[in-house]
């Protein structure tokens, strides 16, 4: 098998779990979706691939569809982590390390996290020492948006909601700009689930602005599957009534009319069931 | 980087100015136009914006000598164009419910060039309902409102609702900031002249549309920069020239000053320039005054800012 038929088999994958994914997390299709996912998979590697692909997400229907996660799913889930083992040591941030590698460690931490949390609801989630015995260790760091303070003369009188606006998209030093901090929030949207917390977490938290200028920059440039990854850390924040600049409810839904693909689906279901939960 | 912003925008806008002037004649009206204008839009409304550019040149006064010289020669040319206001007297007499008159008479007006004929007669029909009463764009609304303002025509019983003239334009329902079009861009940017009489009453935008603007100005600029809409990216940063709290990027004039060709040219978007001159300037005027009023306010409120922190 060449590598790319070996992309795009791994691809079709995650695909195809996502969709079974979704369907659970809308109470559509029977128990066992990730272990249905491997076992009746042509190529069970990629199968297994494909778990940590969709990674964290798996367990929305656990987290906000109230379903109870099944013991072959738990296990399949720690059969991808034998089969690809992440890292002992989680590589160092970017940009000490690259940027990629780190976002992986990061999401596979996620799928550890709430693979612990959902196998046993009475596990205690949030950060400390509850990273024992995962399946993947944490890794430290988060995207680092730049300060305006750091870019500009007028750091004095800078707004800090403002934080990243008068970055230069090519700034070197410490963080990036709201565009690419937000695109990289984007990739770390599957930690956007409730039951988690940490660094990636409380920079979110930090620069909302940041994340709904990032979302509505997504949008206008019809780039859809990453406004949909943006606009899951607005539900989120919103979720935990965070105040955020825009509401992200007619976004959503503007999203699930406008874009395609069952990854997109997935992240605008999760948005939705957050949202729900705050208004609930 | 401050210094350098100035720099850059004064650059820009010089430039701007400087080739609105060399080239003016090529937008001089026709010898046998009239007051009725078959094609308003062809030459009479870009000699507006031409006179509008330098009136703001002088008003802010930020230039130097030689641009505030090429300012009021760009004016003397425009007003001269139009019958030392003889032209939009007669346009008014005939047509007692077109704005246009006014509102090319405002840039003269600020800057001392007064008919007064022409002024009487604004008086008298800026005051008629039904001619306040006409069915125009909201941002449109605002534009005769700022105009009469300028004229000294907005007070005592014909003062303008401004909260509510706000209030109807598309900005004025603070909507949703991913869904915006080139079109709807333009309404926005003109909603915020008018109300700041292009940057000279910042306090003139209401404070929680200050707030929106200034939220959602970066990512504006961002994603038509991106596919080289630089007549609405300068007109969006005019915008931010006329906050009350100015956002002036230095990355955004490195930008434009980029693109602007040597003669001073400020191309409208990413198409390739005509080379034929007559074209050049037709296609390419409008984005000149835009970077000549842009380049003038961020002179101006960057100096500004740099004295108030002193």
């Amino acid at each position: 098998m060449s590598p790319d038929r070996s992309q795009t088999a791994y691809a079709e994958s995650a695909a195809g779990l996502a969709s079974r994914a979704l369907d659970a997390l809308q109470g559509i299709g029977g128990t066992a979706m990730v272990a249905q996912h491997v076992e009746r998979a042509e190529d069970p590697k990629a199968a297994l691939a494909a778990i940590r692909v969709v990674g964290a997400d798996l367990f929305a229907p656990c987290l906000l569809g109230g379903a109870a996660l099944h013991p072959q799913d738990a296990a399949a889930v720690a059969q991808s982590f034998a089969v690809f083992p992440p890292a002992l040591s989680p590589p160092p941030p970017p940009p000490e390390g690259a940027a990629e590698p780190w976002l992986v460690a990061w999401r596979d931490w996620a799928t550890a996290a709430l693979l612990a949390r959902c196998a046993d609801p009475a596990e205690p989630a949030g950060p400390g020492g509850a990273d024992e015995g995962l399946l993947a260790p944490r890794p430290s760091g988060a995207p680092v948006l730049a300060d305006i303070a750091q870019a500009t003369a007028a750091g004095a009188g800078a707004d800090l909601a403002d934080a990243g606006s008068g970055t230069r998209p090519d700034a070197t030093g410490p963080g990036t700009d709201w565009r690419q901090w937000s695109v990289r929030m984007g990739q770390l949207s599957t930690l956007a689930l409730p039951g988690l917390a940490g660094p990636v977490h409380d920079a979110a938290r930090a620069a909302p602005l940041a994340l709904a200028r990032g979302a509505t920059r997504a949008v206008l440039r019809r780039d859809f599957p990453t406004a949909a990854r943006i606009v899951r850390w607005l539900a989120l924040l919103k979720a935990e009534s965070v105040p955020v600049p825009l509401d992200p409810a007619p976004l959503v839904e503007h999203l699930r009319l406008h874009g395609g693909g069952p990854r997109l689906a997935l992240d605008v279901a999760i948005a939705g069931r957050l949202l729900a939960t705050e208004t609930s | 980087m401050k210094a350098s912003t100035t720099q850059t925008a004064h650059q820009v806008s010089a430039r701007a100015l400087s080739w609105l002037h060399t080239h003016r004649e090529r937008g001089g009206l026709p010898a046998d136009t009239t007051a009725d204008l078959g094609d308003p839009n062809s030459v009479y409304k870009p000699l507006g914006e031409a006179a509008l550019a330098a009136s703001l040149v002088l008003r802010e006064s930020v230039a130097g000598t030689t641009e505030l010289r090429t300012a009021r020669e760009l004016l003397d040319f425009c007003w001269q164009q139009f019958g030392d206001g003889d032209m939009l007297y007669e346009r008014l007499l005939r047509h007692s419910m077109m704005t246009d008159p006014l509102e090319t008479y405002a840039p003269f007006a600020r800057v001392g060039f007064r008919h007064e004929p022409l002024e009487r007669l604004l008086t008298h029909t800026a005051s008629l309902r039904s001619v306040r009463s006409a069915e125009v764009l909201p941002n449109r609304r605002l534009a005769i409102a700022n105009a009469a303002r300028v004229i000294g025509l907005d007070q005592g019983d014909r003062a303008y609702d401004w909260p509510a003239l706000a209030r109807a334009t598309w900005l004025g329902g603070t909507p949703e900031p991913w869904l915006i079009d080139w079109m709807t861009g333009y309404c926005l940017t003109h909603t915020v002249f008018h109300l700041t009489d292009w940057g000279g009453r910042p306090a003139g935008l209401p404070e929680d549309l200050t707030a929106y603007v200034r939220a959602w100005l970066p990512v504006w600029i961002d994603i038509w920069a991106e596919i080289q809409q630089w007549d609405l990216v300068a007109e969006l940063m005019i915008v931010g020239c006329c906050l009350q709290e100015p956002y002036c990027e230095a990355a955004d004039w490195e930008r434009l000053a980029a693109v602007q060709h040597a003669d001073g040219l400020l191309p409208r978007d990413g198409d390739p320039v005509a080379d034929d001159p007559d074209r050049r300037f037709s296609d390419h005027q409008h984005t000149a005054v835009v970077a000549a009023v842009a380049g003038t306010l961020a002179v101006s409120r960057t100096l500004g800012r740099a004295a108030e922190a002193r």
